[in-house]
């Protein structure tokens, strides 16, 4: 901006002589809506996202778009079709995800019980719970400057950490159950230090390590689940022993339904993120971190030790990743885990913090959102396409990631303070 | 002009003999280790054989294998302790390549030795080859970008978009080579969405990368799950295998070189073609001077913004033709996330051949090389170490590298730094 000429000084008058008309709440709300603030840009960027998710249906339906081939000689059929199909898609989503608006005539009716007007909520909350991990995980690196993409591989170590603990020991739930859940945290994270230890020591990126670390521990999962102190001694496919009934994660709900999944590690990650909130803005690490985040130069100048941060961030990172592994295995009850049990909740925690902004409590609801697409997702299929959960979740964290696109889009105002983006770094 | 500064960072190393000393120590170590190892727990009688099993059928060559696992031990023992002993900077790659390469053939020698298991020489270079071609295409594609300085992270959502579209548009048309060309498009379109955001909207292009990854394999799921509805969108087409006549009868080079489909060809034409484009043209010279100091590139009169949006699109072409590699290469039809992180592992060859094609094109083949001999171990189920271990190995070999271990990785220095014009 400095390079721009300034307005010659008569100018000045003119652009007094138009005063602008007294702010009321109206007209400053308005102003707040066309702007690209963060709030706004979030919403924006959900509402785009559904939008494109929709014309993505409308085109990829083959029934739909069979009436566009006669659009101009009955443009209704089109129309009508397409706005069905919409509805519909995302209606399916919302009643996996929120309330079944058949559960709910049913339970008017006597005919359905409680639960299961709650299940589709029990389920959102169950996926949520490990995307708070995993995301907090991602954003609490991110506050260091650092891109932490080996939240799965870190997972990955924490679920099979909580799970050799789960069923090898033989201890009262009281002692069992937390001890577990350390494990996850200590083996997530000591393999998520090695990419903390590589950067500080050898100055290797931490992405393009994490990548790797990510690989080897999927590949480390298949090939431990095979071996005979992991592999389930009754079972002939791929699975582990099942967790001793001492260490496994007490349901909340099951006492209304049976079918409700939600246990209490969706509790433990509340905590965490409550903790990582007090880490990060009342702790001196936690201030260690910010400031590193902010200017590693001006914190080396200051006296911090950038190195030791990065390697105890990408730990602490690790850690919180290794909690949604001992959730995972924690959490599945009588069955042991598979190659399949964690699922790219660690690829999700990304989008989950760049949601979030990288705030514990930004984290919390965008695992929410992103839990709730997820079961949405998962009961609406086959009749909407299962994967739509991660093109809509890709789709939002696109515009939020580049918020210039979106205020290009929609001609939004640049808020005062700029555009809110996450500083770029080179390898 | 003598401005290509390629060689330079080698010439002012101090710390070369302290490195030359430990690669000796883990070598000698490692030469030792496998004597002794085979002297106690290999049968003096186990044989290794090799076979070339497409041209000479009956010249089968059984080698000893207890002799020959101790020869190749010495010779990365030897290594080791010349390094020890204190050798010439110039003498240490030939060095580290002999003892490398000595392990790792003793390794397959004793692998190879379970009776029953036949090194079948020419299937198996034929088909690193054949399987290295992801990792030059992805590879290549990411030294394009990154060399005018944009991270391309997002390969693999580059690949799966060719694998999709290539089959797609195969179908459609009833024409594969038009599916080629769709596949590249589709590569370009999706690079050209991060061109378009590293350079005008200045995005995080790691962050941006990865979410464009998720978006190709929410994209790419979605439409098959779409589009497996109706019929015949999604049938596997597949290419002829280009013969050379009598040269495909040469033994060991023939298959592996003269009999092998249109992508191998495009693969080897496409490493010498980057490589001359970036190091003897005026536009490579210019790439290069962009992802190294814009500023300075930018004072001269190149406008750098508008030459990586350009690069990076081109690089997509490249990217999206490897994604028609895992779908019509391979005559398969597409399936969710087939790319299986493959362009992630393109990544790590780019990181491994130090963002020069020639490099890329030396760690595709042992990239490749590596996935086709644990393939073929696993197929036999004779593998000394399991599978998973041996697939594990070039991610390894990416972190040692990338932690400086084997010399120092050195990314341009411009490398995902946004230009801006404004800022200088």
């Amino acid at each position: 901006m400095s390079t721009e000429t300034k307005s010659p000084a008569p100018e000045q008058p003119e652009a007094a002589a138009a005063p602008e008309p007294k702010p009321n709440f109206m007209r400053l709300f308005g102003r707040y809506l066309t702007e690209a603030n963060s709030v706004m840009v979030t919403v924006y960027s959900l509402l785009l996202a559904f939008l494109i998710g929709a014309i993505l249906l409308i085109v990829s339906d083959e029934y739909t778009r069979s009436t566009y081939s006669y659009f101009f000689a009955r443009p209704q059929d089109a129309l009508s079709a397409s706005w069905y199909l919409v509805r519909d898609s995302y209606l399916a989503l919302f009643e996996g995800a929120i309330l079944n608006l058949n559960t709910l005539d049913r339970f008017a009716a006597g005919t359905a019980d409680f639960g299961d007007v709650l299940r589709p909520l029990s389920e959102t909350l169950t996926y949520a719970t490990p995307l708070i991990f995993t995301g907090l995980a991602v954003g609490l690196a991110f506050r260091a400057g650092l891109f932490n993409i080996g939240a799965q591989g870190q997972m990955i170590f924490g679920m099979m950490g909580a799970l050799i603990v789960g069923f090898s020991l033989n201890l009262p739930a009281a002692i069992h159950l937390p001890l577990a859940v350390i494990a996850g945290a200590v083996a997530g994270g000591l393999f998520g230090a090695v990419p903390g230890v590589l950067k500080a020591t050898t100055g290797a990126h931490e992405v393009i390590s994490s990548i790797m670390l990510n690989n080897i521990a999927a590949l480390f999962l298949v090939w431990a689940i095979g071996t005979d102190f992991l592999h389930s001694e009754t079972k002939p496919d791929l699975v582990t022993k099942p967790v001793e009934d001492s260490a496994v994660m007490p349901t909340l709900l099951s006492s209304l339904n049976s079918s409700l999944r939600v246990n209490f590690s969706l509790v433990v990650g509340i905590a965490a993120a409550v903790f990582v909130w007090w880490l990060l803005s009342k702790s001196t690490f936690g201030f260690r971190i910010r400031a590193v985040g902010f200017n590693e130069h001006a914190s080396a100048t200051a006296g911090m030790r950038i190195g030791s941060t990065y390697s105890t961030t990408m730990a602490a990172a690790g850690a919180l990743a290794g909690l949604a592994g001992a959730a995972l295995s924690l959490g599945v009850g009588s069955g042991g885990i598979t190659t399949n049990t964690a699922l790219e909740y660690g690829f999700d925690g990304i989008t989950v913090a760049l949601l979030g902004r990288a705030n514990p409590g930004g984290i919390v609801a965008a695992a929410l959102l992103f839990g709730a697409l997820k079961a949405g997702a998962l009961s609406a299929q086959p009749d909407v396409p299962v994967d739509i959960s991660t093109l809509l979740q890709a789709i939002i964290v696109l515009f939020i990631a580049a918020p210039a696109l979106v205020k290009a889009i929609l001609h939004l105002r640049t808020p005062r303070g700029g555009l809110v983006t996450l500083e770029a770094k080179g390898w | 002009m003598a401005v290509d500064t390629m060689e330079a960072p080698a010439l002012v190393d101090d710390r070369a003999p302290a490195r030359h000393l430990k690669a000796g120590v883990v070598y000698a170590a490692l030469g030792l280790l496998l004597v002794v190892l085979a002297l106690t727990a290999l049968d003096g009688d186990r044989t290794t054989t090799v076979a070339f099993d497409r041209t000479l059928a009956d010249a089968d060559w059984a080698l000893p294998t207890l002799g020959a696992v101790i020869a190749l031990g010495a010779v990365t023992a030897a290594a080791g302790a010349w390094m020890i002993a204190g050798l010439a900077h110039r003498w240490f790659k030939l060095a580290s390549v002999a003892a490398v390469t000595a392990f790792v053939l003793a390794l397959l020698v004793w692998s190879y030795s379970q009776p029953g298991t036949v090194f079948r020489a020419e299937s198996i270079l034929a088909g690193a080859l054949f399987l290295s071609l992801p990792y030059m295409f992805g590879a290549l594609s990411g030294v394009v970008c990154e060399r005018s300085g944009v991270i391309n992270i997002g390969i693999e959502g580059q690949f799966l978009m060719g694998a999709f579209t290539g089959v797609l548009v195969a179908n459609i048309t009833g024409n594969v080579y038009a599916g080629m060309v769709g596949a590249m498009l589709a590569g370009a379109l999706s690079t050209m969405l991060l061109a378009l955001l590293a350079t005008k909207y200045q995005v995080n292009q790691v962050v941006v990368g990865v979410i464009l990854n998720l978006l190709a394999l929410g994209f790419t799921s979605f439409m098959y799950d779409q589009l497996k509805k109706a019929d015949g969108l999604n049938d596997a087409f597949s290419i002829p295998t280009i013969s050379w006549g009598p040269l495909a009868d040469i033994p060991v080079l023939g298959p592996v070189l003269f009999q092998q489909k249109l992508f191998v060809y495009v693969g080897l034409v496409l490493v010498a073609a980057v490589w001359f484009l970036l190091y003897r043209t005026r536009w490579g010279l210019r790439t290069r001077a962009v992802g190294e100091h814009p500023a300075a590139a930018d004072s001269m009169g190149v406008d750098v913004n508008r030459l990586r949006f350009w690069n990076v699109t081109a690089a997509g072409l490249i990217a999206g033709f490897g994604g028609a590699w895992f779908t019509i290469a391979n005559s398969l039809a597409f399936s969710k996330n087939m790319t299986a992180g493959l362009g992630f592992v393109a990544l790590a060859v780019m990181i491994v051949g130090r963002w020069n094609p020639l490099g890329v094109l030396a760690g595709a083949l042992i990239f490749g090389f590596t996935t086709q001999v644990a393939r073929d171990l696993d197929a036999s189920g004779s593998s000394l170490v399991p599978g998973e271990f041996l697939q594990m190995l070039p991610y390894a070999v990416t972190l040692v590298v990338v932690a400086g271990l084997i010399g120092r990785a050195k990314a341009p220095a411009a490398d995902g730094v946004p230009y801006n014009p404004g800022d200088k």
